[in-house]
């Protein structure tokens, strides 16, 4: 906590002689908690999942190939990528919804409001702090699939360069997920939060089902909800690129390019919503 | 302090002795409980296939794999708890009702994953020969540039006796881009002798270069074996026609025929006995002019 508030006086202090020169304060206010939330998922040990990931990675890597009739590079890409979505989704639910609560809870937060910070700033600082916290995992552990496909094929492996097109879309897919948990917790429980959290990811990969649903019903009323709902929710299944990339397919550029975008505009909507939620929120 | 120690120490005993003890009793109340035939129950999947692809959210490639390691299980297990030397490809006797089941959840789950519809071509024949069909042409739709896909629904066609559907697959296969050249021999082949020798030993000696899986490896490796020793038999009853024209009798024993064996170069053992392609002695049936496989000792598939 003292920390924070240092960080964000040194910010201060910063962008006041920047302020002089041009420099945007709000962003340096932002990166300043956005650092601060990185070191505290650090000190919280969010990052131990990495040790978890290498044991899964390690073991599978020496045991897998008796068990999947030659299958183990296949293999090695599904479960390390999965495992990274599974761990990022837990991550991102787990600390999202916690982001904004503990400074409520341990009242931090008025310390940090008697500064010159805004709400929004305060929750789009944490988001991004969240978000260079999963990049750290997201890298981590890609190198370590790698390293896993180089352990396995004796060598270099074809496999190496196209997961990464896969993971950049898991880390676009955590960074919706953090701003959809922040979103709830900017207004409910942590608990609750987390579960509609993972509703949402649930939700979200259905969404084809969902437009599926809505056409194939007579009413129009419910067709119109169902459409609706496809299009409200995040669509998730558009990141899931785990399965190609493991018979060593890329997607293509173009479509990378539309979920990214679809993405920010997504988390811009929904950090937008969280900021009105929680600007008006009285923590009396 | 010390008080503090003997606590802990106190409680790990308590920990290390309640596990050891609760892994005793779960042995103990294993035995007590009446054994069951491995062979006659099967579990039963809690999922369809479509149901599992909706369930996996993103997690469907990993679910696949799941699906597929447990074919492999599923299929070893019967393989271990059955009697006698059996093939790959004729698992028939084994009640193996759940492994088409298995292998089309794993290719609904990853419509691109091609190792179950292969092993599905080599193993459910003899088990559900429209099944394996089916499966099959499920992975030749999803995987339309898969031409391994096409040969093996040929052998599929071609071990039920339908040359004709066996050919028009093989050239079908063929024309897909980065086919091998023998894809187009073969059509030719198995029109023109479906049934021989010589069709047998072209298709698993591709099944044998081609597949990624030991177990299809070596069903193809035990069946040219086969096929090698069909042949040496051939080539000894010739010999011991000759050998019968020359002295107007069947020979005693082996080292009767030792120097014609020498001379065309087949491998004996110390008895003077031609070996067969596992490396196991021949049997003479004295009198009647015969040679076959001594069942006790050979590898050679009996049929």
């Amino acid at each position: 906590m003292d920390e924070q508030l240092r960080t964000l006086d040194t910010a201060q202090a910063t962008h006041s002689e920047k302020s002089k020169l041009g420099g945007s304060g709000s962003l340096w206010r932002m990166s300043a908690i956005a650092r601060n939330a990185f070191r505290e998922a650090v000190r919280d040990r969010v990052l131990y999942n990495l040790v978890l990931f290498v044991l899964l990675l390690t073991a599978a890597s020496i045991f897998i190939g008796e068990l999947s009739g030659g299958q183990e590079r296949k293999i090695i890409v599904d479960l390390g990528l999965s495992a990274m979505l599974l761990f990022g989704m837990f991550i991102a639910i787990f600390v999202g919804v916690g982001l904004v609560y503990k400074e409520i809870e341990r009242r931090t937060i008025y310390a940090v409001f008697s500064k010159p910070v805004g709400r929004g700033e305060f929750l789009v600082g944490k988001y991004l702090g969240l978000c260079l916290t999963l990049v750290v995992n997201v890298l981590v552990m890609g190198v370590g699939v790698s390293l896993a496909l180089l352990y396995i094929s004796r060598g270099w492996d074809p496999l190496i360069p196209t997961i990464w097109p896969a993971v950049l879309l898991i880390y676009l897919e955590l960074m919706l997920l953090t701003a959809v948990a922040l979103l709830f917790s900017s207004f409910s429980s942590p608990a609750l939060s987390a579960l509609l959290t993972f509703l949402v990811f649930v939700i979200g990969h259905f969404s084809a089902d969902l437009k599926g649903l809505a056409s194939s019903l007579g009413s129009t009323g419910a067709r119109w909800f169902f459409t609706g709902l496809y299009y409200l929710l995040p669509n998730l299944s558009n990141y899931s690129f785990i399965t190609p990339a493991a018979h060593g397919r890329t997607p293509d550029a173009g479509f990378v390019l539309v979920t990214a975008l679809y993405a920010f505009v997504y988390i811009a909507v929904i950090l937008a919503a969280a900021t009105l939620i929680f600007s008006r929120r009285n923590f009396k | 302090m010390n008080n503090e120690r003997l606590k802990s120490i106190t409680l790990g005993l308590v920990i290390l002795v309640g596990i050891a003890s609760a892994a005793l009793l779960v042995r103990w109340t294993d035995t007590l409980r009446p054994p069951v035939d491995p062979n006659a129950i099967d579990e039963s999947l809690y999922l369809n296939d479509k149901t599992a692809r909706r369930m996996s959210l993103g997690f469907n490639g990993l679910a696949a794999d799941w699906y597929w390691m447990r074919s492999l299980q599923y299929v070893g297990k019967k393989l271990i708890n059955s009697t006698g030397d059996i093939s790959l490809d004729d698992l028939s006797g084994l009640n193996m009702k759940l492994l088409a089941q298995l292998l089309d959840t794993a290719t609904t789950l990853d419509p691109e994953f091609t190792e179950p519809y292969e092993y599905a071509a080599v193993v459910l024949p003899a088990i559900d020969v429209q099944q394996a069909i089916r499966l099959t042409q499920k992975g030749i739709n999803a995987n339309p540039n898969a031409w391994r896909l096409y040969h093996h629904l040929g052998y599929i066609y071609w071990r039920q006796g339908q040359y004709q559907l066996a050919s028009e697959t093989y050239s079908r296969g063929a024309q897909i881009p980065g086919a091998p050249a023998w894809m187009e021999a073969m059509k030719a082949k198995l029109l023109s002798e479906g049934g021989s020798r010589s069709t047998a030993r072209e298709i698993y000696t591709r099944m044998y270069e081609q597949s990624g899986d030991e177990q299809v490896k070596q069903m193809a490796r035990k069946h040219l074996m086969r096929l090698d020793s069909l042949d040496q038999r051939d080539g000894l009853r010739k010999a011991l026609a000759a050998y019968q024209a020359r002295t107007g009798k069947c020979p005693e024993s082996w080292r009767e025929l030792g120097p014609i064996f020498r001379a065309v170069q087949i491998p004996m053992d110390q008895s003077g006995a031609p070996l067969d392609p596992s490396g196991a002695p021949y049997l003479l049936k004295a009198g009647a002019c015969e040679v076959e496989l001594d069942s006790k000792t050979t590898k050679v598939p009996l049929k």
